[in-house]
């Protein structure tokens, strides 16, 4: 009985020093905290219209107005996440056309000083009554140019109809979103 | 008597709970009736060292290991986190506990009375995986079109106390020890945020006027906290200095409660012994320095739409930011209260059957009450811990060996959401009066602790008396 207490009393000393010895942290590399980073890739809608001819008209002559436009603030562009994490954004914009003529469209990012940083300009094509026609366009801004994104805060939307003997009658859809990626 | 067993033993059952079950039973120890304080005790008196007679803490991560994330030669981290947390569901969680006992003592009333009390001071926190904005916020939305992330997966509570405790350990009769232990609650620091809703999502329009709808819905987001708001205003407070200013208010800490612990111990017949314990059936009422923190409301968007309004150079611009923000503003809200609340302790239970065998000729036994003893003893626990989203379990079998009368060990299985492998191993030993003891769980995990998912100890000193004339 005394051989077996003291056997015990061995075995437990044995493993208690050995787990106290052993115990340790391996097979690990902590400095790689440094490195840790969250990567969020967000997609989020910017702006959106569906206009007719109505708006193309000239209220005091009721003539056709061939190029209007509006400035829309984004100021979520100035806030911290995009000044300081921002990596590229892809924009993507969308026309959906049944004006039988041409437009011209313009998209610009302004300063807040309206200086312009860069600009998407393409031509939305033709379409006609109960066949929409979609114009579809997008614009990478990469790391090399991201700054350009940090320094807009106004989205500029501008329209231009071109010439054409067909009557101006129609609708134009727009939709835009931007894929913005991060680095935290 | 069979009623009132029954009773109880159906009110373990339903509350079963988790806590230090290698001090479970350890009728040597003093820390034994603080999880059962119907335990059956062998001694009649003690004194702890002071803040040393009880050292406890444990932590565990049931999704995640260090080495699943900070794993050498792995290739990028950041991979390995984004995999980590995709194999992780919002039913993983993190918890730690740490205990402090700062004094401890007891001694024996009369033949079948026992009265213990002193006070110890505990931090618990315990967060589930905050599965759907942990991935929002790591990945984004882009993946996860048409995919809700849900608010509900934010679930935590935390808490740091002190607490004033007077216990009784009563003999009823050969078979049956009964005990109850009342708590005062010193609440110092409380956070808690459960219950929680609402979902955001990202739904892709082909038919819509824009590409996507951004929706969020049923936003109710709830988070209370008391002794918080003073650490706010302390600028620059490093995490250090905030624990170090809470603990330093552990004995002043102003938000009261009240619990319970009852428990019992039964000889079913020479060698079966049954018993079960109910832990921190209390409340604390959270009334000072109180800040609750709510966001809810319900909003949806594709866009802001500009109207080409009809402007020369003189007029102002529409500002359509400010208007869709003050929309935002007015749909999903934010409000910050001081309104009192009450939390219940995350009750814990304990239900163990034990069978004897190998009798014991201790000198301490044999001329005492309590004859039933063995050398050694292999036995069942159920426990568990009552949490946010229901109960954690914990399945433990060992066996408790007496060495000779000055020393004792436990050796463990335990089944748990950690492990599979948990083995645990208590050893107690005995100098005169003087007591010492160390319990270890998960020892396979020791190695290598960067591949555990959890890891506990508890360890103490104090002295013991045993005067078998009483």
């Amino acid at each position: 009985m005394k051989f077996f207490s003291t056997f015990l009393t061995k075995i437990i000393s044995l493993l208690a020093i050995s787990v106290s010895l052993c115990a340790c942290v391996k097979d690990v590399d902590l400095e790689q905290r440094e490195d840790i980073m969250l990567g969020p890739q967000v997609q989020i809608d910017l702006l959106i219209y569906n206009i007719d001819q109505s708006k193309f008209m000239d209220p005091e002559t009721g003539d056709l107005k061939t190029r209007i436009s509006d400035t829309v603030r984004l100021a979520f562009l100035d806030d911290d996440y995009i000044q300081k994490d921002l990596t590229s954004v892809e924009f993507y914009f969308r026309h959906i056309n049944t004006f039988p003529r041409e437009i011209e469209s313009k998209i610009r990012f302004l300063s807040n000083e309206n200086s312009e940083q860069f600009a998407v300009n393409y031509t939305i094509k033709p379409g006609a009554e109960g066949k929409p026609v979609t114009t579809e366009r997008y614009e990478l801004i990469e790391e090399e140019r991201i700054d350009l994104v940090r320094r807009s805060i106004k989205m500029v939307v501008e329209l231009e109809v071109q010439p054409g003997a067909t009557a101006f009658q129609g609708e134009l859809d727009f939709a835009s979103k931007g894929l913005f990626t991060f680095k935290f | 008597m069979w009623r009132l067993l029954y009773l109880f033993l159906i009110l373990c059952s339903t509350v079963v709970a988790q806590n230090k079950p290698l001090l479970f039973n350890v009728d040597d120890l003093p820390q034994t009736l603080m999880s059962n304080p119907g335990a059956q005790i062998n001694f009649t008196g003690h004194i702890g060292i002071p803040f040393f007679s009880q050292i406890h803490i444990s932590a565990g991560s049931t999704g995640a290991n260090l080495y699943d994330i900070f794993a050498e030669d792995s290739g990028d981290i950041n991979d390995r986190i984004q995999e980590t947390m995709r194999s992780m569901d919002s039913r993983d969680y993190f918890s730690v506990n740490q205990q402090l006992e700062v004094i401890s003592l007891g001694w024996k009333l009369d033949r079948r009375n026992y009265l213990s009390t002193g006070i110890y001071q505990e931090m618990d926190l315990f967060a589930y995986f905050p599965k759907d904005p942990a991935i929002l916020v790591n990945e984004g939305n882009s993946n996860y079109l048409n995919e809700p992330f849900y608010f509900d997966d934010v679930s935590f509570t935390g808490e740091i106390v002190t607490v004033y405790h007077l216990g009784i350990n009563h003999k009823f009769d050969k078979r049956l020890t009964v005990g109850a232990r009342a708590k005062l609650y010193s609440g110092v620091f409380n956070v808690e945020s459960t219950g929680n809703t609402g979902r955001f999502t990202t739904y892709t329009t082909p038919e819509g006027r824009n590409v996507y709808n951004h929706e969020v819905v049923d936003l109710n987001v709830l988070v209370n906290t008391s002794g918080f708001a003073p650490l706010k205003k302390e600028a620059n407070m490093t995490v250090e200095q905030a624990t170090a200013e809470l603990l330093s208010r552990s004995f002043f800490g102003g938000n009261v409660g009240f619990g319970l612990d009852l428990g019992l111990s039964y000889i079913l017949d020479e060698q079966f012994i049954l018993s079960g314990s109910v832990q921190d059936l209390g409340v604390v009422f959270q009334r000072k320095e109180v800040e609750n923190y709510r966001y809810f409301g319900s909003y949806e968007t594709s866009g802001i739409e500009p109207l080409f309004p009809d402007l020369d150079e003189n007029d102002q611009a529409i500002p359509y930011w400010d208007i869709f923000e003050d929309e935002v503003d007015r749909n999903l809200r934010d409000r910050t209260t001081s309104e009192s609340y009450t939390t219940w302790r995350p009750v814990k239970a304990n239900f163990a059957m034990e069978y004897g065998f190998g009798p014991a000729y201790l000198p301490c036994h044999y001329l005492s009450e309590k004859k039933v003893r063995y050398m050694n003893l292999l036995g069942m626990q159920l426990s568990g811990v009552k949490r946010p989203k229901g109960f954690v379990y914990t399945f433990t079998s060992y066996w408790d060996r007496k060495i000779d009368e000055n020393q004792r060990f436990k050796l463990s299985y335990s089944l748990d959401d950690y492990s599979l492998t948990n083995i645990g191993l208590m050893y107690t030993r005995t100098f005169n009066n003087f007591n010492v003891y160390l319990a270890v769980n998960n020892l396979l995990a020791y190695p290598n602790l960067a591949k555990a998912h959890s890891a506990s100890i508890q360890l103490g000193m104090q002295l013991v008396f045993n005067d078998n004339n009483n």
